[in-house]
């Protein structure tokens, strides 16, 4: 089938636009944090999780665009700093992509301000053959700061379109459009090695690019730099971090939570989903297995979405917050000397903060982190020591109310534990560290619709993954009190729980169903405290261990698909003696010196 | 400037991550024997040629390489190598 288009474009450069049995393939290439996901989500009318921080668009999205009168399918790729030589798992992504046949056009983005490393990608991307456009986006920014970028002689020089953008706001996108027709592989000198190639892109920058000493943006440079000095960093740390408390803490786990559980649920659905079990369920066991003590609606979709949904929420706006504003690699560079001892370095503030909404979604996001040793020693501790926002809910929620010594007692030993394990483990695990070599993106205000996006994201993953479990573990522990399977676990549990950890039994059931979802017991706990079942002591030993204890059972398949069985069950096997024998420790400890909080 | 990786000696070089806070240099050269390292480093485009500033020490060494803002552990800050530029009042 032989379709010619008369058209003078077309027939200059035919594998561009013209007839075709599919649509257009097109790939956003450039380096991370270059606004490749803002494009995409103006050019296909999609969103793609937009991030600050290296490694967060994990997979391809793909989404379709109508541009002039061609049908394409526009891809998103994660962002890279190379095609060749040592590459990361996300560039290879990149790269396969760049090579499939199915890819008919490419449209680099990069940040107008780095035109040396952009143009050093470019030389990499030429080697694809494919027809290109260079769209320069953030020309603002790069204004702001005095560098201006001659587009026109650059277009020349490359003998393809480049096109300035502000992608954000959606100035430059009409031209981008148009000049579609005119992608064309970019004229480089060929088969550069790596230095020739850096050597070429600074000449060219020298030629093209004008930087005068102007520079508007004083108030986001002033605050970049306060962020990453110690003398300034420390106290702006401090007050990121009581306002994360403040925000999650206090309004979604408190304010929050009280509205929906004590409102919504206590007073409005409970009662309602049990007069309407009352009326049409005769069978007492199915009624107690829908509004019962252990029923699906008062117990599971309550926990699920009265106690657990406002922390996640919270805490994940929050965080999007942070991530966007360009705050946590500058966090990153004080974690750095820290997590070096745990054979780490500062990128693992990421994942280790991430932790803190949901250790199953951070235990996915280790995969930025360099090598395989750093990545199980990211995960170990994310399971050990990293309360999820439903601990931290619960921990505050309980602990709050007793003292702050008692607070301080269970996150010392927490910290103190997991420094011990990293510790070990950098020394015992075999392989490397890698080196920290980070990139601080400029600090930003972040685009409220973009944030709230982004949390919606978030916490719809979290929704899908966490109330089916919480229906699952519901069901379960309805089970087993029905055929009396509790009192058994409760009684085989209770030598450890009741004298090694000085608990009454009840926190033995707790502990069993914390595996199942590590929030559901949390929220069982909580359950416990609130009706007077713990003394303070307790309540921080039982707390302790259910933070230090094996994570829920999500976090465990991801470990496993993460990095393989063997790996996960032994995970399990260091992290399940280590918790018993920390809350021993710590119950012996404090009553012997006859601790009361 | 094409060979600007040759062009300049090593000598009266020093290494980053002896700069002091607000001293401005040229790359000269990015000494190491560890490619995973070379690699990562030129593809941020630290290359020689490039104008770096630095602009803190402690905890860890953050410089201006031409536009980009980067943090490195001092091991790393002692393998790229520098010629310092005189600074003007």
């Amino acid at each position: 089938m032989s379709c010619h288009v008369v058209n003078e474009h077309a027939a200059a450069r035919p594998k561009v636009l013209g007839l075709r049995a599919h649509p257009l393939r097109v790939a956003l290439v450039g380096q991370p944090n270059v606004g490749k996901s803002v494009l995409f989500g103006r050019l296909t009318g999609r969103y793609a999780t937009v991030s600050n921080y290296p490694g967060t668009t994990v997979a391809v999205t793909t989404g379709r665009a109508l541009i002039g009168a061609e049908v394409c399918d526009v891809i998103d790729t994660p962002g890279v700093n190379a095609l060749d030589g040592t590459i990361s798992e996300d560039e290879r992504i990149t790269r396969d992509v760049l090579a499939g046949a199915q890819t008919d056009l490419v449209v680099q983005v990069a940040d107008a301000r780095n035109l040396r490393r952009t143009l050093m990608l470019t030389s990499q991307i030429a080697q694809f053959r494919k027809p290109t456009i260079l769209a320069l986006n953030m020309v603002d920014e790069a204004w702001a700061r005095g560098i201006a970028v001659d587009a026109a002689a650059l277009e020349a020089e490359l003998a393809m379109p480049v096109i300035e953008i502000v992608a954000v706001e959606g100035r430059g996108l009409p031209e981008l459009r148009d000049a579609f027709v005119r992608a064309a592989v970019p004229t480089v000198p060929p088969q550069l090695d790596a230095h020739q190639r850096a050597a070429w892109a600074h000449e060219l920058t020298g030629r093209v690019r004008h930087i005068s000493k102007l520079s508007l943006a004083r108030i986001p440079e002033a605050l970049a730099r306060a962020a990453r000095r110690p003398l300034t960093g420390l106290p702006i740390l401090a007050v990121v971090l009581y306002a994360l408390y403040l925000f999650v803490g206090v309004f979604g786990a408190q304010t929050l939570v009280k509205l929906l559980e004590e409102g919504v649920f206590g007073r409005g659905i409970n009662p309602a989903a049990m007069w309407l079990a009352d009326q049409f369920i005769p069978v007492p066991w199915v009624r107690d297995f829908f509004v019962g003590e252990y029923g699906l609606i008062t117990m599971g979709v309550t926990y699920a979405i009265a106690i657990v949904l406002p922390v996640v929420a919270t805490f994940f706006l929050m965080f999007g917050f942070l991530e966007d504003s360009g705050y946590i690699p500058r966090l990153a560079i004080f974690c750095d000397r820290i997590f070096r001892v745990m054979g780490l370095n500062g990128k693992a503030v990421l994942p280790m903060v991430l932790g803190l909404g949901c250790d199953t979604m951070a235990t996915m996001t280790t995969r930025i982190l360099g090598t395989p040793k750093e990545r199980l020693i990211a995960i170990l501790l994310l399971a050990l020591g990293i309360p999820c926002s439903a601990q931290l809910a619960t921990i505050l929620g309980i602990l709050g109310g007793i003292s702050f010594a008692a607070l301080a007692t269970l996150f010392g030993v927490v910290l103190g534990q997991m420094f011990v394990v990293g510790w070990l483990a950098a020394r015992v695990l075999k392989g490397e560290r890698s080196e920290f070599i980070l990139e601080l993106p400029p600090i930003r205000w972040p685009r409220f619709g973009n944030l709230l996006t982004k949390t919606r994201l978030r916490v719809w993953w979290y929704l899908g993954e966490a109330v089916p479990l919480f229906l699952v573990g519901t069901a379960l522990l309805f089970v087993l009190d029905r055929v009396g399977a509790l009192t058994v676990i409760s009684a085989a549990g209770r030598p450890i729980v009741t004298g090694l950890l000085g608990l009454p039994s009840a926190t033995a059931q707790v502990l069993v169903m914390g595996f199942l979802r590590r929030d559901y017991g949390a929220a069982g706990l909580f359950h416990l405290a609130r009706s007077g079942q713990l003394t303070g002591v307790q309540a921080v030993v039982a707390l302790t261990v259910m933070t230090l204890f094996v994570p829920c059972v999500a976090n465990f398949l991801m470990m496993i698909r993460e990095r393989g069985l063997k790996t996960g069950f032994a995970i399990l096997g260091v992290i399940t003696p280590v918790a018993i024998l920390t809350g021993a420790g710590l119950n012996y400890v404090l009553r012997t010196f006859g601790v009361q909080f | 400037m094409s060979s600007v990786r040759l062009a300049f000696s090593s000598n009266g070089a020093c290494p980053l991550s002896s700069m002091a806070e607000g001293a401005r240099g040229v790359i000269v050269e990015v000494h190491t024997h560890d490619e995973g390292r070379a690699d990562r480093l030129l593809s941020l485009g630290v290359t020689p040629g490039a104008s770096v500033t630095m602009l803190q020490t402690f905890p860890g060494v953050v410089f201006l390489c031409d536009q980009t803002e980067l943090a490195v552990e001092r091991r790393v800050a002692n393998t790229i190598l520098v010629r310092l530029q005189e600074t003007r009042p």
